[in-house]
């Protein structure tokens, strides 16, 4: 790839806190390597910012590896930009050309308060996965590995949904906000494996209960998620999420 | 778990709307069996009688009783799960995908759901209505009486505003189960690329291109052979 400099209006948004009134804020930005990543584009911005006593912009990060999960930035009316599978950090400027308009957006959704600026508070998710997206396991020594056998497609099945990384994307992609895709992967993990069997079926319930009290909305199909998902966790979790469910609910005995 | 907490989360009222959704589809296969009856060139004959025996079978006046409910369910939940889908997102993106990350049927389905509410509800204030409460001529064929309904469909789809609202009614009909027939299959957890494929060719070929045409067909014809 060849490298090139190029010269951005940045439209972003900004919010003192979760009550303020939010508005966008134009920056010109110049000077950026098509090698840079987005977050590195922001931190030149921000570095600017400091220098000329304003206030920086607040974003989530923290690996900038694409394994947290934290840079939640919707930019040009795409979850984490417009490369697919894919976060902020891992997205390069060279996605971009010399003299674009980029707008950049906090995840838009009830459920998830911004905190200041494009940072919001996705705890919501944090308390699903309190309500079942666990296993009991034994104390007392650790087992002989390999002692519970596990089918390698299960395996297989189970390892990609536990890819899923908890970014948010899903919500921030579907129209509806719906956490299903996060949902399914994180109820997936567990009951495809021999471990996760004891709490099946109250997993599957109270995860679910506790994202309708979450305020998300519900799965009407249209498969953004999936397509905006950095881990591309696939639209087969939401179809056993929903078969979870319809066995759980016609069999669970409380 | 009661039924009654089983379906009043988002997935239990997602399963009501799928299966009250695939029970429209089957109707509409039947519907139009029966409809078509309507181009033959007999005077009216096989469509009186039919539509004779579909208002009096009390089998067929269960069902249709059932229908009734069924629409009514189906669109009160769909909407409800829309209006609450909206609500969680109270602000909106400046900029959205579009068709970037999602299709466009399957984000138009509660405005076609609508539209389609709307016609049902013209078109059974048309000729349900007219045939069960309304004044028709009546016809003999074989020494029993008849109403017909025939020439009364015939008199109706000689205004043109009529046929383009059917046809207009046909469009969201096409567009709504575009997505929704597979989209029914996914809520029931059916997803798998053994029948993906077939389920998918189905939705597009046979509910959104060949039955909504089927039943547009109908007054257009109609209209056509009156002017
Ligand atoms: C002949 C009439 C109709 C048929 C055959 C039909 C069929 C379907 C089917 C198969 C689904 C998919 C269910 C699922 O995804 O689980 C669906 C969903 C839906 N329908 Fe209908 N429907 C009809 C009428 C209506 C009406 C009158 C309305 C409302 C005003 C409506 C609104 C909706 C909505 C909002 C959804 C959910 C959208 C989604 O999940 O993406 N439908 N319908
Ligand atoms: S399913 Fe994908 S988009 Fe959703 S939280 Fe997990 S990794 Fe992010
Ligand atoms: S900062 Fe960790 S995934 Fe982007």
């Amino acid at each position: 790839m060849e490298h090139y400099t190029m010269n951005l209006t940045l439209k972003v948004w900004r919010q003192k806190n979760t009550d303020a009134q939010g508005k966008f804020e134009t920056y010109p930005v110049s000077g950026i390597s098509s090698e840079m990543s987005f977050l590195e584009m922001f931190d030149v911005l921000n570095e600017r910012l400091i220098n000329e006593g304003k206030e920086p912009i607040a974003f989530d990060h923290d690996c900038r590896e694409g394994i947290c999960g934290a840079c939640s930035m919707h930019i040009n009316g795409r979850a984490h930009g417009p490369w697919a599978g894919t976060t902020t950090c891992q997205l390069h400027m060279r996605a971009f050309k010399d003299g674009d308009t980029v707008t950049v957006e906090p995840w838009r959704a009830g459920s998830f308060p911004v905190v200041k600026d494009l940072t919001v508070d996705r705890g919501a998710f944090d308390r699903i996965i309190e309500a079942g997206g666990y296993v009991s396991v034994n104390t007392g020594n650790a087992q002989d590995a390999n002692n519970i056998l596990v089918p390698k497609d299960k395996a297989d099945a189970a390892f990609a949904a536990a890819a899923c990384i908890g970014c948010g994307a899903c919500v921030a992609a579907c129209k509806n906000s719906s956490a299903m895709l996060f949902v399914s992967a994180k109820v997936s993990q567990l009951a495809l494996l021999p471990q996760g069997q004891p709490e099946k079926k109250s997993r599957a319930l109270n995860m679910i209960a506790q994202m309708d009290k979450e305020g998300f909305g519900s799965c009407t199909n249209t498969g953004a998620c999936e397509a905006e998902c950095p881990k591309e966790i696939s639209l087969t979790n939401i179809a056993r999420l929903n078969r979870e469910y319809i066995a759980a609910g016609l069999s669970y005995e409380k | 778990m009661k039924w009654s907490q089983f379906f009043n989360t988002s997935i239990g009222k997602k399963l009501l709307v799928g299966a009250t959704g695939l029970f429209l589809c089957s109707f509409v296969i039947v519907h139009l069996t029966g409809n078509l009856s309507l181009l033959k060139d007999d005077g009216g004959e096989a469509f009186n009688i039919y539509a004779a025996f579909m208002s009096h079978n009390p089998f067929v006046q269960f069902l249709a009783w059932g229908l009734k409910i069924i629409i009514v369910l189906h669109a009160i939940l769909a909407l409800q799960l829309t209006f609450r889908n909206r609500a969680a997102r109270p602000v909106k993106y400046a900029i959205n995908p579009g068709n970037q990350t999602s299709s466009w049927f399957s984000r138009q389905m509660a405005i076609m759901g609508s539209i389609l509410l709307i016609f049902i509800l013209i078109h059974l204030k048309d000729f349900w209505y007219l045939m069960h409460y309304g004044d028709l001529q009546s016809v003999t064929y074989g020494g029993e009486e008849y109403k017909n309904l025939y020439s009364a469909v015939y008199m109706a789809f000689k205004e043109l505003w009529l046929v383009v609202l059917y046809v207009i009614g046909m469009i969201g009909l096409s567009f709504h189960l575009v997505h929704g027939f597979k989209s029914a299959f996914q809520t029931f957890g059916l997803n798998h690329v053994k029948y993906n494929g077939l389920i998918n060719f189905v939705g597009v070929w046979l509910f959104g291109i060949l039955i909504p045409v089927g039943f547009a067909i109908i007054p257009v014809v109609i209209y056509f052979k009156s002017i």
